[in-house]
């Protein structure tokens, strides 16, 4: 197909799960599980679609479209663009994919649900997924802040879907407030650059901020930050996320953890390197790092500690998030490469996980690591589907998590940041740590009192787990071809802005992927790896010795106190600070 | 632009922080999302103001006026107010979804008390 046709199929994977949405809750009527195959269909559609673009977006064109074909007028746009790029095309597709894969496993999961319920479950989860396929290949500002709303108003009602218990309310009301307060700071952040400049366009804002920003702009930048920064679930703005993550059924917090939060990262970084750049903005690189390394190790020492499995998995998202961040944050070619490639490790290993501890709720009713045991014997499929997202964490050859983090410990090596690299291993060695405490207590240890027969685990769930599973073992054994096909074309997108400032407004652009390397086999990152993982064992025994509810345990909640006061206060000092980092330079 | 307006929002946004900060009822911290909410429309709108300028109105022009001279002379930004629309029907949305949770969180917990909802902590 010509390089037009194939842009003019862009809508197609946003439509897809809209119609998909309407549709849902209308079959449910007749049978739940025709809901759940008009789902999946929906979203397999997107992800046909979104491969039918790849070759063309991975060899460096971006394909845009104009909305009602409204195309430019003078270098100005009158339509909404939609513009794959390799880097936002990468979070579509994750999107897409991963998320047919979890809808599979939900409503596998969700089968003893009522046909109404399962039909507004599918309607909910296929409006949030294509908010976050949205904000994949937007290119319009205004546009990005409505598919952040429509993940955001998706997402509270998916949080709060179990509407007979407390904690899922209490949850609900806490990301209701946190996000809320971040749509404002999106919100007027995109309306201040468009009343400085009169665009929305990525393009045109491109061009227009090329000179020097004023410092509106600076504000406006600092905005989108914070509200992007608190989707991520970045510390400070990283108050709802714990809660959100373990009162929404099991494969829900796969869908928020796996997919969801990447949108906030995607996002910033399109605002960062896409329509502001680092040259002329200045310390945004610190903001940035600072707001990682902060996540990074945060995220992680409250995972180690952590008793609830999914809370301990959540506040891991939030260690991977800053992991992600600091990526970004060197803004090397290598680093870039690392977060995309990560992202999209992030998207198959924590859905892994989060789909292990929905399986273990629905076969044990567990939620506590303190009461669970000797799970491995029971269910060994499952222990190893776990074991296989711990390790593709904890960066053990050859699942993937090796290949990504290793890129963005090179290109921390390579700018010349020892201390930020010293950090990112302690809070690696932490996050193993935290892992392989959780993967031991839920499954290795031995339990004395026996527990009653199990529930079988239904087929898609163990069609969800063994697809992810391979997914993360495939991904981190053909390093070479994601690398250069996919992770490469991605950091080439955000290191060329002004070829994608182009390509939004319709010119037909060529990006050339930077040249990276990684050798699969050098000594001094298999070192790395192998002394992560001893030194992790003594802090996981040290993690097992410390009673829950003991120094450490109120040392946590002094932090995490559960009011929604002291989270929303975190977000407007972390609003506060970014602002004024970005605009009193 | 319009400074008296652009101060009144600042103040709408600054009340209506102070409520979800300070305030433990429920009800009064959305009330303070209400005012914040409130505030961008308010901030956003004087934003497309400008002086002496008419309504984005091609049709029957005032008096004396053709479309042509409207549409390339005073008019006040449109595409602003258009967001402002698109932003307050999300925002209803949203006010809904929130009052039903806190009707729901009022029957189980018997309180709206922020500081007795927090059996999520750590």
């Amino acid at each position: 197909m010509s390089t037009a046709g194939l842009a003019s199929l862009l809508p197609l994977p946003v439509v897809a799960p809209l119609l998909g949405s309407v549709a849902a809750p209308l079959v449910a009527r007749r049978s739940g599980r025709l809901a759940l195959i008009v789902g999946t269909a929906a979203l397999a559609a997107s992800t046909v679609v979104l491969a039918l673009l790849a070759p063309d977006v991975y060899a460096g064109r971006v394909l845009s479209h104009f909305m009602g074909h409204w195309t430019p007028v003078g270098g100005a746009a009158l339509g909404v663009a939609f513009s794959a790029d390799a880097w936002g095309l990468t979070y579509a597709l994750a999107a897409s994919a991963v998320g047919a894969v979890i809808l599979v496993a939900t409503l596998s999961q969700q089968a003893d649900l009522a046909d109404k319920e399962v039909g507004g479950l599918t309607a909910l989860f296929l409006l949030l997924d294509a908010g976050l396929i949205g904000v994949g290949l937007t290119a319009d500002l205004i546009n990005l802040f409505v598919w952040f709303e429509v993940a955001a108003l998706a997402s509270y009602a998916l949080t709060a879907f179990f509407l007979e218990r407390p904690p899922a309310l209490e949850a609900a009301f806490k990301i209701l407030v946190l996000t809320t307060i971040a749509g404002f700071a999106v919100f007027l952040g995109a309306a201040l650059l468009y009343v400085n400049h009169g665009a929305t366009n990525f393009g045109q804002l491109h061009t227009a901020l090329a000179g020097h920003p004023t410092t509106p702009d600076r504000i406006a930048f600092g905005l989108l930050v914070a509200g992007f920064g608190t989707k991520a679930g970045l510390v400070p703005f990283h108050g709802w996320l714990p809660d959100a993550h373990s009162a929404a059924p099991g494969s829900v917090s796969a869908l928020f953890s796996g997919l969801m939060v990447g949108l906030g990262v995607v996002a910033t970084a399109r605002i960062a390197f896409g329509v502001f750049s680092p040259e002329a903005t200045g310390p945004i690189l610190g903001v940035l790092m600072t707001v990682g390394v902060v996540s990074a190790l945060g995220g992680a020492l409250y995972a180690l500690f952590q008793d609830d499995l999914k809370r301990l998995l959540a506040y891991d998202t939030i260690s991977q998030m800053g992991v992600l961040v600091v990526g970004l944050a060197t803004h090397e070619a290598s680093g870039l490469a690392g977060s995309a490639y990560h992202l999209v490790n992030h998207a198959l290993f924590k859905s892994l996980l989060f789909l292990c501890a929905g399986a273990i709720v629905h076969r044990r009713g567990l939620t506590r690591l303190s009461e669970m045991g000797s799970l491995g014997r029971e269910s060994p499929w499952l222990a190893g589907a776990f074991v296989v997202g711990v390790a593709a964490i904890a960066g053990v050859p050859p699942f993937d998590g090796y290949v990504s983090v290793g890129l963005i410990h090179h290109a921390l090596m390579e700018s010349g940041q020892p201390v930020v690299l010293g950090l990112m291993i302690v809070a690696q060695t932490l996050t193993i740590a935290a892992l392989g405490r959780a993967a031991w207590l839920a499954f290795f240890r031995r339990r004395h009192e026996p527990l009653e027969g199990p529930e079988p685990l239904r087929a898609g769930m163990s069609v969800a787990l063994v697809v992810l599973s391979a997914a993360c073992l495939v991904s981190g054994a053909v390093p070479g071809i994601l690398l250069h096909r996919v992770a490469g074309p991605a950091a080439g997108a955000l290191l060329d802005p002004a070829s994608s400032a182009r390509a939004a407004l319709g010119a037909a652009v060529r990006i050339i992927a930077p040249s990276l390397s990684f050798d699969y086999f050098d000594p001094k990152e298999l070192a790395l790896v192998a002394l992560t993982l001893v030194a992790a064992v003594p802090l996981a025994r040290l993690a097992m010795a410390v009673p829950e509810d003991g120094l450490v345990g109120r040392m946590r909640e002094a932090v995490q106190t559960g009011s929604v006061n002291d989270y929303a206060a975190y977000l407007i000092g972390g609003l506060t600070a970014v602002v004024a980092a970005l605009a009193l330079r | 632009m319009i400074v008296v307006n652009e101060l009144a929002a600042v103040a709408l946004l600054c009340i209506g922080l102070y409520a979800v900060l300070t305030k433990r009822n429920l009800v009064k911290i959305v009330m303070g999302l209400s005012l914040m909410e409130a505030s961008t429309y308010l901030m956003l709108l004087s934003f497309g103001y400008r002086a002496h300028s008419t309504a984005p109105v091609l049709l029957n022009p005032p008096a004396g006026q053709t479309p042509q001279q409207l549409a390339t002379g005073n008019v006040a930004d449109p595409m602003l107010q258009n967001v402002c629309l698109t932003a307050i029907v999300i925002g209803v949305a949203v006010t809904g979804v929130f009052l039903a949770v806190v009707v729901r969180l009022a029957q189980h917990y018997g309180t709206v008390d922020s500081d007795k909802v927090r059996t999520l902590r750590g």
